[in-house]
């Protein structure tokens, strides 16, 4: 079995032999990020640099509440403001590995700045296995290129520091329990964020109305959770597809846009199989994303598809 | 005991190391391009990946030596398994039906490697090719309505195929697939 006292020891130790001098880490704020901060900050302590960068496709308050929560670990924050940067890289990017291949290019343009103010020649990342495996080489399909590895640019001046590379998520939570990290439970977020669950140009006009509609879809399903009526799912999201229909609201023609709702039960985000929520909460979900967001969602479906054949996000 | 993991480019290959390293088992990935020679092991697995067994199968690169010559257990997955049965002289190819995701076996007969499986039960899988026809050194031992050959054996050697992904979290059973092929290595390295 997997015992997270040894990785710890094990990889301070290699962390301390790794890292000279001072490196950057890119802090999402995700389950990731935070446990290889925590990792790293014991190994060389303060000659760690946090990033995080609001990207302007984070979810709602998220980059507040991450900025709160990294500070009160302990990691010496920095917040980058970077919504103009990521959607003037996404102008007009259409194919899912064009969107993610810009976000990536974007975030390490971020980095390097940020970088070469403290004269740090490390950056550390969270990448766990799905991340390297996915973003494929050598006899490896490229399944989808992620941020933090398959996106990142060829000329990137800075060496990276890994120390969660062999571990699937599952195993990162139980590192992130015996690190003693509250959010080590939190659900996965991608590093491209909202932009990669808007199908299609991301621009920020549509991350806002995914930004909403994932706000409802998290809110309904955690009280379900919570009353008991169904378990909480590993991953859980809306997507604003690319399909516009007709419907009739107030006895008017209306034409906009439909949500899918994503729902899944994982260990490892390798397979998944979606998650079987009751239909009264779906129904739920749905009313209330058509009548709080009237002129743009008029229609909700629900994704059922496992993992294979699809992936748990839809690009 | 120390079992490694050939890697053919698989989504799951990684995952095949997690389930030997949870088990105690002294492993590594290996590329498939490592010499026998250089392997000092008790047993192989042979990994699935995106390589297409009638076009590619030249990219499964030293994995035929490995069946020619190896004196320990070997167990193909997915395209390893494939693979295992063209080399015996077999054909594989496109399935009609390919299967992605949740799919059902049924065992047709007893094996060793299945020790303590209940049939039907639910497997994940992930493959476009399947064999087509088994040589006549294996016997085949499970099924699924879209796929003949989820589980064969070779009749002397130790040599095993399964067509789904024991590996993954989702396939019922996949840890003790995993620990009936320890015990199948135990009891050959004596």
């Amino acid at each position: 079995m997997f015992d997270p006292e040894k990785f710890v020891n094990k990889a301070i130790e290699d962390l301390k032999e790794a890292i000279s001098g001072t490196a950057v880490i890119a802090c999402s704020g995700g389950v990731d990020s935070t446990v290889a901060a925590v990792l790293v900050a014991r190994a060389i302590g303060d000659r760690l640099y946090g990033v995080h960068v609001d990207t302007g496709y984070m979810r709602k308050n998220e980059s507040e509440d991450v900025a709160e929560l990294l500070r009160d670990m302990g990691v010496n924050l920095q917040v980058a403001i970077a919504g103009e940067e990521f959607s003037e890289a996404l102008k007009g990017a259409v194919e899912p590995e064009a969107k993610r291949k810009a976000i990536g290019h974007t975030f390490i343009r971020i980095f390097e700045r940020y970088a070469k103010e403290i004269d740090a020649k490390y950056l550390v990342q969270g990448t766990i296995a799905p991340d390297w495996i996915e973003s494929g080489g050598d006899l490896r399909d490229v399944i989808k290129s992620h941020h933090n590895v398959g996106a990142l640019p060829e000329d990137m001046d800075m060496s990276l520091v890994e120390p969660l590379r062999d571990l699937y998520k599952d195993e990162v939570r139980k590192v992130g329990r015996y690190l003693g990290i509250s959010i080590a439970e939190k659900q996965p977020f991608p590093g491209p964020g909202l932009a990669i669950r808007i199908i299609g140009e991301a621009t920020l006009e549509k991350a806002e109305i995914v930004r909403e509609a994932c706000f409802i879809v998290e809110d309904e399903l955690e009280k379900a959770a919570e009353a008991g009526k169904m378990e909480i799912p590993w991953q859980y999201f809306a997507v604003l597809t690319s399909a516009k229909t007709v419907g009739v609201q107030g006895d008017v023609r209306a034409y906009g846009h439909t949500v899918a709702v994503r729902a899944v039960q994982s260990i490892d985000g390798m397979t998944a199989a979606y998650s079987k929520v009751p239909h009264e909460v779906l129904e739920k979900i749905s009313i209330r994303i058509t009548n709080t967001m009237p002129g743009k969602i008029n229609r909700v479906v629900y994704d059922i598809t496992n993992k294979p054949p699809g992936t748990i996000e839809w690009e | 005991m120390r079992i490694f993991v050939v890697d053919n480019g698989g989504q799951w290959t990684h995952r095949e190391w997690r389930v030997l390293k949870y088990l105690d088992v002294d492993t590594e990935i290996i590329p498939n391009t490592t010499p026998l020679e250089e392997l000092d092991v008790d047993g192989l697995i042979l990994s699935g990946g995106a390589p297409r067994i009638g076009e590619e199968a030249l990219m499964l690169g030293n994995s035929g030596d490995y069946l020619d010559k190896a004196d320990f257990p070997i167990m193909g997955i997915c395209v390893g398994a494939q693979f295992m049965a063209l080399h015996f002289g077999g054909e594989a190819g496109p399935a009609e039906i390919p299967e992605f995701g949740k799919t059902t076996v049924t065992i047709e007969e007893e094996n060793e490697l299945f020790k303590g499986v209940t049939s039907p039960f639910q497997v994940w899988e992930s493959h476009n090719d399947e064999v087509k026809v088994l040589p006549d050194s294996f016997k085949n031992f499970a099924r699924s309505d879209n796929c003949a050959h989820q589980a064969f054996a070779h009749k002397e050697k130790p040599f095993y195929g399964v067509q789904f992904h024991p590996e993954v979290e989702h396939t019922e059973f996949g840890e003790d697939i995993f620990k009936n092929f320890l015990d199948i290595c135990a009891s050959w390295k004596k």
